[in-house]
């Protein structure tokens, strides 16, 4: 053996006899380390899952107190910016010999043009609901949704006055979502109007207007094609425009019962699914099972022309669309 | 030890011979590097810097080396270790991912990271070795390590890193959690199932589950057609050449017969729509029957395999119970089982009775052992399968089964009913989120909750049910409807198949035979009409 050259493979063998590799101890260790690193950053990330998103809610209102921060942004006059309709009568569905632009589904029956509806009170709201209104109830439900939210209306390039548009580009069951809370939220409140708190105590809840709650605030009782009156106007609505604008931005001081934007800016889902007139108030199960699932909305938005902003126009849309053209507004209603 | 040997002999050894060695792992750090430009990497900044981070520590570790090299030349060196049980179970794992993948695409997608993993694997194996101033074995080992541990749990992009943590951590384990079986030093774990075991824990306790794509892996293997007689026929070939029928059929059998036994009690399957889910079917023809984890005896592997079936079987009850994902039932036992090794080869070593010794392996087998224990295997499975307990049709599967059994009572038939309606309804099936909503509203099989209802009520409606709409917009009442056509193709899935495609005829026969009583009507008038 001396005098054989050493192979590789002893050098390797006496190299190891005199170098002390690391220990099991030192590698254990390193992989318990590599463990502990892992359920301390998992543990982080768990954090990070469940971690509300930091955001900034559009500043409602800004420069003007027409709205109240401390009211999830519901407008600053005495009942919140809710009207109250008052009981009765009213004409329903288009006569085509009063207005020449009306639509086939606006006609009552076969045998007739308009039909009377008689409603109890009701209030409805003066505007349409706005971004801000919107943001403070995902704020205080939906914390990765408001995130999604604000991130959506800064694209809209709108800046501070995205607070005061009306929100669309949402679903109806998102709508009903807010109508909801809210609801909750004025029972609860302390502040909140009497009128309001009779109403939801006798057994109203704010939700959305059906079509005929929406129609009779819209027209009154005189029947008008337009909130307005009977002529058209570009004077009292934001219609074949380029863009939404701040609610109430347009006065109409002829308008019924001072409602803003009924005609244009957005278009406005109610809660009535779409059937053939003559209109039922009570919705009953076997005729909704029965209709396509399709929800009528009204008023026009600011992209249509005259002939869809009348009163009695009904469109339609499904339940899951988001358009950057369709609103909504709230009513409190015992129906 | 001597310093003056140490720093005489290095002289013997040429630095430019100390320095060939390293071409390997620098070869496969570059490919690392390599891999993190391809589309599918690449198009994710976060897996790319993951891919870097991973080439980054490897580099790092080989210039440590280096530098250390410079002051002490030593060699660093490979030993051929190829042997057969490595590259034959690489290739029955491979093959299920390409069986698996063409019906499920992700997998595919996923090969790219497969493949990062195993560079990554043989790299650190080898600088693991040379630290350890070993002879670093190079052969197929680390193949099936990482096609096996992919096999169950990956992380998504977002935090692929871990992944890397993970495959340190299973090699980590391999080299340092060591115990002396019978005179020699080996591994006490399985090494994909250490690392899985212990990420699936850090996992549950730390509430991360959902960042991994665990529940998608375990749910879609059913998507590949047959995929029970798929893996029972490649698991003949790991029985056939490396002798763990009697792990793996004993597993197996133990769960048929304790899911047969619970639905002969209690009148509802055990697991909710399978005898033996799919990935623990996977679980114990794939990461359980590493020899050198498991018993040598025939007994001792027998006992083994019944352990796996038991502890498999007692977890998807204690996870359920706590609320966690049940699917991770297949992989926490295994560590548990490789530390019984040797108090399973005690036991058996204490046995006296060479009749129970030699139970399952007479004497008059001779070497035919194994061919035997494959033959009843066949057997077992063969009667299974015509009794449609494998890929035909399972009761649980049938959403009107589960109605009948809780509205009969039956234990945890409305847990099962609410959880498999939950699975619908996230796939989009409106019908289901509606009679969730009516669960939560009506509050006699689940705690009433109005918010949680309105949730279900509000994505029915979005998914155009109008009874859905309806829930939402009267509180008092409660509106149901028989599910769309659309929800019918979502529900009847059953064994993966695509039903976007089928004509209303053969959708409502197929729903006839799910219990479905108006589809049975309506396939009738359908049928009549054509």
């Amino acid at each position: 053996m001396a005098g054989k050259p050493a192979s590789d493979q002893d050098r390797v063998a006496k190299q190891n006899q005199d170098y002390q590799a690391p220990g099991r101890a030192v590698g254990i260790a390193a992989m318990l380390s590599l463990v502990a690193f892992t359920a301390a950053f998992m543990t982080y990330q768990s954090t990070l899952l469940v971690e509300e998103p930091a955001v900034s809610l559009p500043a409602a209102g800004s420069g003007s107190s027409r709205f109240l921060a401390n009211q999830a942004y519901l407008a600053a006059d005495d009942l919140l910016g809710f009207v109250e309709i008052p009981a009765g009568e009213f004409t329903m569905g288009s006569n085509p010999l009063r207005d020449r632009m009306a639509y086939e589904n606006e006609r009552w029956s076969a045998n007739q043009r308009q039909g009377r509806v008689q409603l109890p009170s009701y209030f409805i709201g003066r505007f349409e609901v706005t971004n801000a209104q919107f943001a403070a109830f995902l704020e205080a439900t939906n914390a990765a949704m408001l995130a999604q939210f604000t991130e959506r209306l800064a694209e809209g390039s709108a800046g501070e006055a995205s607070a005061d548009l009306p929100v669309t580009g949402i679903t109806l069951p998102q709508m009903l979502s807010y109508a909801r809370w809210l609801d909750a939220q004025l029972r609860e409140s302390a502040s909140t109007p009497a009128a309001l708190r009779e109403a939801l105590e006798s057994g109203a809840r704010v939700t959305l207007p059906n079509e005929a709650e929406w129609e009779k605030a819209a027209r009154g009782a005189d029947g008008r094609v337009f909130p307005w009156g009977m002529d058209p106007s570009q004077a009292f609505a934001n219609f074949g425009t380029s863009g939404l604008q701040p609610v109430g931005a347009i006065a109409c001081d002829t308008c019924s019962y001072g409602l803003a934007d009924m005609a244009g800016n957005a278009w406005e889902l109610t809660r009535s699914p779409l059937r053939d007139y003559p209109f039922e108030l009570e919705l009953d199960a076997t005729s909704l099972l029965s209709a396509d699932s399709l929800w009528v909305m009204r008023g026009g938005s600011y992209s249509d022309g005259i002939n869809n902003v009348r009163t009695a126009v009904r469109g339609a849309v499904d339940p899951s669309v988001r358009n950057q053209t369709i609103g909504f507004r709230l009513a409190i209603s015992h129906l | 030890m001597s310093v003056a040997s140490t720093q005489s002999e290095p002289t013997t050894l040429r630095l430019s011979q100390v320095l060939g060695s390293f071409k390997l792992p620098a070869c496969l750090t570059l490919g690392i590097l390599l891999l993190s430009l391809v589309p599918r990497i690449a198009g994710t900044p976060i897996l790319q810097a993951s891919f870097w981070g991973a080439a980054g520590a490897l580099t790092l570790w080989q210039g440590f080396m280096l530098l250390h090299l410079a002051r002490r030349p030593a060699l660093k060196d490979f030993a051929p270790a190829v042997y057969s049980q490595h590259y034959v179970q690489a290739m029955v794992q491979f093959s299920v991912y390409l069986y698996w993948g063409y019906y499920w695409r992700p997998v595919y997608d996923h090969l790219w990271l497969i493949a990062g993993q195993i560079l990554f694997a043989y790299t650190f194996g080898m600088l693991l070795a040379w630290s350890r101033r070993r002879s670093y074995q190079l052969g197929f080992g680390p193949v099936p390590i990482i096609l096996s541990t992919n096999l169950f749990l990956w992380f998504h992009d977002e935090w692929f890193y871990m992944q890397f943590v993970m495959i340190a951590v299973g090699f980590l384990g391999k080299e340092f959690v060591r115990w002396n079986r019978e005179g020699r030093s080996v591994h006490i774990f399985n090494p994909s199932a250490f690392s899985l075991g212990f990420f699936s824990l850090i996992l549950i306790f730390t509430g991360t589950t959902e960042l991994t794509w665990a529940p998608e892996i375990s749910s879609t293997l059913t998507l590949a057609p047959g995929i029970y007689t798929y893996l029972f026929a490649v698991g003949l070939i790991v029985m056939y050449f490396f002798k763990i029928t009697l792990v793996s059929g004993a597993a197996a059998m133990t769960l048929f017969g304790f899911s047969a036994l619970y639905a002969a009690i209690a009148g509802v399957p055990y697991f909710l729509d399978s005898e033996i889910p799919a990935a623990v079917f996977l679980g114990l023809h794939l990461l359980i029957t590493d020899p050198s984890t498991s018993p040598r005896t025939p007994l001792g592997k027998t006992l083994f395999g019944m352990l796996y079936g038991i502890g498999v079987f007692a977890l998807y009850t204690i996870l359920g119970y706590f609320g966690e994902p049940t699917l991770y039932d297949k992989l926490l036992c295994v560590p548990l089982l490789n530390l019984s090794v040797i108090a399973i080869d005690r036991l058996v070593r204490r046995i006296s009775s060479e009749t129970v010794l030699n139970l399952w392996n007479p004497a008059w087998f001779e070497d035919r052992g194994n061919v035997a224990h494959m033959a009843v295997w066949v057997s077992v499975f063969v009667i299974m399968s015509l009794l449609g307990r494998t890929d035909a049709q399972h009761p649980g599967d049938s959403v009107p089964f589960w109605e009948e059994s809780c509205a009969a009572g039956l234990p945890n038939a409305c847990a099962r009913l609410v959880s498999v309606e939950s699975t619908y309804c996230s796939d989009n099936a409106a019908w289901a989120c509606n009679e969730l909503g009516a669960y939560y509203r009506e509050g006699e099989i689940v705690a009433p909750d109005a918010d949680l209802a309105f949730g279900y009520f509000a994505r029915a409606c979005e998914l155009k049910f109008q009874a859905g709409c309806g829930n939402l917009l009267q509180e008092q009442a409660l509106l149901r409807a028989e599910p769309l056509e659309l929800d019918l193709r979502l529900m009847l899935r059953q064994g993966g198949k695509n039903l976007m495609g089928a004509s209303l005829p053969e959708l409502y026969e197929r729903a006839c035979r799910h219990d479905w009583a108006f589809a049975c009507e309506r396939g009738d008038v359908s049928a009549g009409g054509e």
